[in-house]
Order: structure tokens, then sequence, then C-alpha cells
């Protein structure tokens, strides 16, 4: 049979390609972990239990998914349709005239989440996290958020699954990105700038100081305390383990592309805040047991890989979420304004965190002229301005690269490119004023 | 026989009841008893059990004269479950008292997780001291490690399938035990914030050998009293002799 659309005669599509990489799988690092993940706990003598308080604020089966042990967690068939509609598999591509600008022998690969409608990989953990909130007949899902990008997948989420979504941003990102605010209102979520009058911790607040510019504690605070006292289910961004069991979906994808490509990676690099795009890509190439090496690159003006101890510390700075063991600059740390505002973050996910103390893991620090320039010289040679998070990814692949160029060696060296810079173009415009010569 | 493993916070809630419990309890169909050494903090313990250390601290007179007692009460193995953090210093004063009163093993959940590193010099002490290791793990727990311990564990391996006791995160019990009773040759227990009489029972198909109570008695005893508690004795004895 053949269809005739305007004048053309197509055979039909037997296969969707796209369904054939889409995985059917999350993979969960867990099981395959050198040694055993330190549970969450609650701190001494606390006057509530945490753990108990989780129970109360995700969705049931996000909750279950955080803590299990499978290996492999099926992906619900909504979640994956949901996944096609996002345009998921994003593409992976070769960085061809990055490689030629950097005159290096090595092959260079990036996983381009960037290409998703919200414009970075976090839609990938809010969209099934609303998926399963909305299967236990929640109605309205609550999160908070500092640059914009957790909001704004949470805010595409819920309404994908008939949800209301309320956001929390911290005041001056409200005040100072006011695109991301407007995104997240044409997808139909409430968002307010934190501290609000909405809850009792943001009324103290502002009761102190009217002009509190907030934090990200802060609006993380008042979401929990909004979904708790209305019953809404909080969604959670990064950090626990479930956003990069749902993140595996980058690496399970690029795992597929690889092979067609017949080519198998021996460096993986991704950038990291909490660590759920750089596990979520990275993971389950450890897993298979493809790649040598695996940097995780942060911000040298947060220096929790070079600073920060491997101890128990609270997730978020208002301490109410249980404890857990992380490589942390402590929940307390004030991180400086640096433009990757994804990257201020003080700790790194648990599964991470181990496998940097057992050196799997290797990484790296860079400054925000460092990046800057990496950023440039990538959007110069392949036209995508990168997120300034992701941009730490590329400067650890330029200097790869390079390295590969001196020792002669044909590496393959892929990384997970985590967002566009589209919506960051003010703070670019600052970084090119103040760092150009 | 499926083994019930029952746990008690030592001294709760006043001595009294809690030898009564202990004694009535055995009467009634426990296989072995675990018995919580109140220790400073408890850090993978869930609330239910994080409180009743609370009611006994301070409460007790001498921990070692009622553990004695304990042991004179019953005749089935006596596991202590404390913190090895808190009898690192003084580890084998206690493990030679343990073993004076005769107490049979020792159970440590932290072992795994602050002690990865030492465990086995620590399984070789506890044993050398003539007390038996109970070893402690958890899903999260790698494969080859929970094959290599089920070999060392004395007793049983216990194995706890919710990240903390007591708080009722919803888990898969079956799968989760249908993972690790193919890498365990040794008896199987599985505990840590079971009550749902459907999970054991699930736990039981999946290949449990036994299962380990201690939340839900405690939860039981502020509810109703010790009859409350020996109420859940008979019944999850009978699940038990189900299979
Ligand atoms: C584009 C982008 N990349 C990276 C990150 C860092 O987060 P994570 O380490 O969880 O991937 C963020 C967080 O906001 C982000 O927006």
């Amino acid at each position: 049979m053949h269809l005739f659309i305007s004048g053309v005669i197509v055979a039909p599509m037997v296969v969707d390609r796209r369904e054939e990489i889409l995985p059917k799988y999350w993979y969960n690092i867990i099981p395959d972990l050198p040694k055993p993940l330190p549970p969450p706990r609650d701190p001494p003598d606390a006057e509530f239990s945490r753990i108990d308080l989780l129970r109360k604020i995700m969705p049931k089966e996000v909750l279950r998914q955080q803590f299990t042990v499978e290996r492999f967690v099926k992906i619900p068939e909504e979640v994956r349709n949901g996944y096609l509609n996002i345009g998921r598999p994003t593409p992976l591509l070769r960085a061809k005239r990055l490689e030629e600008k950097l005159g290096t022998p090595a092959k260079i690969y990036f996983k381009f989440e960037g290409a998703t409608p919200t414009g970075s990989h976090k839609i990938n953990t809010a969209m099934p996290q609303a998926y399963f909130a909305k299967n236990e007949g929640v109605e309205h899902v609550v999160t908070e958020t500092g640059a914009g990008q957790w909001g704004t997948a949470v805010a595409l989420s819920a309404s994908m699954f008939s949800m209301k979504s309320t956001v929390f941003m911290v005041k001056v990102s409200y005040e100072q990105k006011p695109q991301r605010r407007t995104i997240m209102q044409l997808y139909g979520g409430e968002v307010y700038a934190s501290p609000t009058k909405l809850t009792e911790f943001g009324r103290k607040i502002l009761d102190e100081n009217p002009s509190h510019p907030g934090s990200l504690g802060i609006a993380m605070s008042e979401a929990i305390e909004y979904a708790l006292n209305n019953d809404y289910r909080y969604l959670v961004g990064s950090v626990l383990d479930v956003a990069i069991l749902h993140q595996s979906v980058i690496g399970q994808e690029s795992l597929a592309q690889f092979e067609e490509y017949g080519e198998d990676p021996d460096i993986l690099i991704g950038c990291v805040g909490g660590g759920s795009n750089f596990g979520g890509f990275a993971f389950p190439f450890l897993g298979s047991k493809i790649g040598k090496k695996f940097i995780a690159v942060g911000s040298y003006e947060i220096p929790k890989f070079s600073q920060g101890n491997y101890i128990y510390d609270f997730p978020d700075s208002a301490g109410l979420l249980p404890l857990v063991k992380m490589v942390t600059l402590g929940k307390d740390y004030v991180p400086p304004p640096i433009y990757a505002g994804g990257l201020r973050y003080h700790g790194a996910a648990p599964s991470l965190s181990l496998l940097l103390k057992e050196r799997i893991v290797e990484w790296r620090e860079y400054s925000e002229p460092e990046i800057f320039e990496a950023a440039k010289i990538f959007a110069e040679a392949q036209g995508i301005v990168p997120a300034p998070e992701s941009a730490h990814a590329i400067k650890a692949v330029i200097d790869e690269a390079l390295k590969a160029k001196k020792e002669g060696e044909k590496k393959v060296i892929a990384f997970n490119l985590s967002g566009h810079g589209l919506l960051d173009l003010p703070n670019y415009e600052l970084m090119m004023k103040r760092l150009s010569k | 026989m499926k083994m019930l493993v029952s746990y008690m916070t030592l001294g709760y809630p006043e001595e009294e009841q809690y030898l009564e419990f202990v004694e009535r309890s055995v009467k009634e169909g426990s296989d072995i008893l675990e018995i919580g050494v109140p220790p400073k903090y408890a850090k993978y313990d869930g609330p239910v059990i994080r409180k009743s250390y609370k009611t006994v601290s301070g409460k007790i007179k001498d921990i070692w004269s009622l553990l004695k007692e304990t042991r004179e009460r019953v005749r089935i193995p006596i596991v202590i479950l404390t913190y090895l953090e808190d009898w690192v210093p003084t580890l084998n004063d206690f493990l030679a008292k343990l073993y004076s009163i005769g107490i049979d093993g020792l159970l440590f959940p932290d072992l795994l997780i602050d002690y990865i590193d030492d465990y086995e010099e620590y399984v070789k002490k506890i044993k050398d001291a003539g007390l038996k290791a109970v070893i402690f793990t958890a899903p999260s727990v790698p494969d080859p490690l929970i094959q290599k311990t089920s070999t060392i564990s004395d007793l049983f391996l216990y194995y706890g399938v919710r990240p903390t006791t007591g708080v009722p995160i919803p888990v898969s019990v079956d799968s989760l035990i249908t993972r690790v009773r193919i890498l365990v040759s040794n008896k199987l227990v599985v505990g840590f914030g079971l009550s749902d009489t459907e999970d054991m029972r699930k736990a039981m198909r999946a290949g449990a050998d036994g299962i380990a109570i201690g939340t839900a008695y405690i939860e039981a005893i502020e509810k109703g009293g010790v009859d409350e508690a020996i109420k859940l004795v008979k019944q999850y004895r009978e699940i038990l002799n189900e299979f």
C-alpha cells in the first residue's frame, strides 16, 4: 500500500525509528555500585521524621522508585508517549567543526538535551513524576525553582497531564528572568516570587525583611509547606536518586545511538549541579561497561569536588529532607552568584558522590572565564549557544580533545549538552562585557 | 519451619512489661529474640524505634542485669542489636561481657554502611569472642557483597527491605526478595518496617526463611499494652505456619 500525499508517492513508515531508540527501561545504578549506598537518615534528636515527610509529599510511585534497587525500571507507556511528544529521542550529534577547530584526532559527540521544548534535560524527570502524581489522583503539583529551568519543566509536565502547577520562584530570579516566568505562565503554571505570603514560612521571612531577595532553600520550604497544607504533591528536580533514574533516558538513548554510529565512546563528560544530567547520561554507560573515563564537571566558584567533604548532609538548605551521604560544602554554604545558576548547589547526588569517592568518576572544576571561552568556541563552531551549565562540560571536552591531540590518540569523547542558552542571553551579554578583551 | 524473629527494645516500655513481652512472645512462637540496646544515635532506625529508645533512656537501671535477666527467662537464641559506633573503643570488653552472660549473637546495623572497609575484621572479632555475628544487609547492598556476607553471617542473613524501620515507604517486597534469594546461601530473614500481613506472605512466597518484626510490636504496646503485642506474635506465627 502506498499513500498519496500532495503529489508525492511515499512508502508508509513501518517502524518509527524514534520509538526504537527510545528506551523501554530506565537504568538504576544502585545494584551496580562498588559499595552499598549509604541510606538516607533522620538527624539525631529529630523532632519529626524527614523520611516520613517524604511519604506525605512525594507521589507514591516516585518514592518507591527512589528506593528501588531493580537494575531496570519499566517506563510506563504513557511516559514513553510523553517522551515522544516532547521530541525524544534527542539527537546525538558529532561536533565535527569543533574537532576541526581544535585540530584534534579525537571524535567528539554530544547528546543535545537542549532540543526538548523546555530547553534542558529537566523535563525527563518532571514528566514521569507528574504522570505518577496524576495516576494517584493528584490534581496539583508544586515545586520551587531557582534559575527557572526546573520550574519550566514542571509547569509543562503538569499541563501535559491536565494538572495545575504552582512554582515558587526565588524572588531575584523572578525579577531578573521574566522570560522564564512567562514560559511557565504560558504552560499554565502559577508562579510566585518567593518568599510569599502563601506560607507560614514565607510570612515569617517577610515579617523580618519585607524585601528579602529569597533563596532556593526558602523557595523549597515554601513549596513543601504548600504541598503539605493542600495535599498537593511536591516534585523533586535533582540530587535524589529517583531524578537520576529518570534522567537515564539520556544515556539509554545514547547507547542505542552510539550503536548506530558503530562507535564506543572512551570518555564521557557532563556538568554537575545536583548530578542528574551527568548521572542520567553517564551511568548507563558505566552499567554497560562502555567507556574508560568518566568526568564530572563542576564550577571553580562552587568548589564542592575539591573542597567538599563526603558526609551526611541535608540535600536542601532548609533541612526538610532526610540526610543523605554526599560530597558537600555544607547545607549552609552560600554559593557566589555565577551565571550557571544550575550549578549553584552545595552537594552532589549520593550515587555520584560514592562513585567520585571510589575514583570511578573523575572531576574537574572550571572558572567562569574559562567556561565562557569554551561556550564561545562551541557556539562559533556548532552554532548552538550552550547553557552556561553545559559550557562547563564543553570546557572539559576541549581539554580532553587537546590532550588527545598532544598524545596523538584517536579518542572518542562524548558529552551531555544539558541545555541551550537562549534564555541565558542576558547573562552571556554580561559575561561578554566583563570577560571579552 | 519459617522463623519468627521478634525485636524488642531493652526495657520497653518498663522493665516488667518488657520481660513479660519477652517471655510470652517466646511461648507464642518467636524463634529468635532480637534485643535493642539504645544507641547514642539510632541513625538507621525509624521514628517508632527511635521513640522507644527515648522512652527507656535513663530508665534502665543497669543494662547488664536486665540482659542477664532476659537470658534467664528464655531459652531461644538472643541477638543484641546495637550500633558498632558506640562500642568501637571498648569492643573486646563488650563482646566478652555479652558472652559471659550467655547472649548468643550480635547485629550491628551500621557495620556494612559505616565500617564497610573493615567489616570482615569486626565479624572475626565477634566470632572470636564466641558470639554469633548476624549481618544486616539492605537492598542498597550490591549483589557481590550480599553473596559474600550471606556465607559468613551466623544464624541467618538479615535483609531489611525498607530504607528505614517503621516508615511505610512503598516497596515491592517480593521483587526485592526475589533478587537476593538466589544470591543468599543461608537462611534469609526479612525485616524493617514489615507489619502488613500481605507483605509477609509475599516475602514467604518469594523465598524468605523468616521475618523480623519490631516496630509493629512497639506500636501495639503503645496502643494496648503487652497483650496487644502478643496478639500480633500469635497472628504472625499463624501466617508463617501457612508455609
Ligand atoms: C541546563 C542545565 N544543566 C545542568 C544543570 C545542573 O543540574 P543537574 O546536575 O541535576 O543536571 C541544570 C540545573 O538547573 C541546568 O538547568
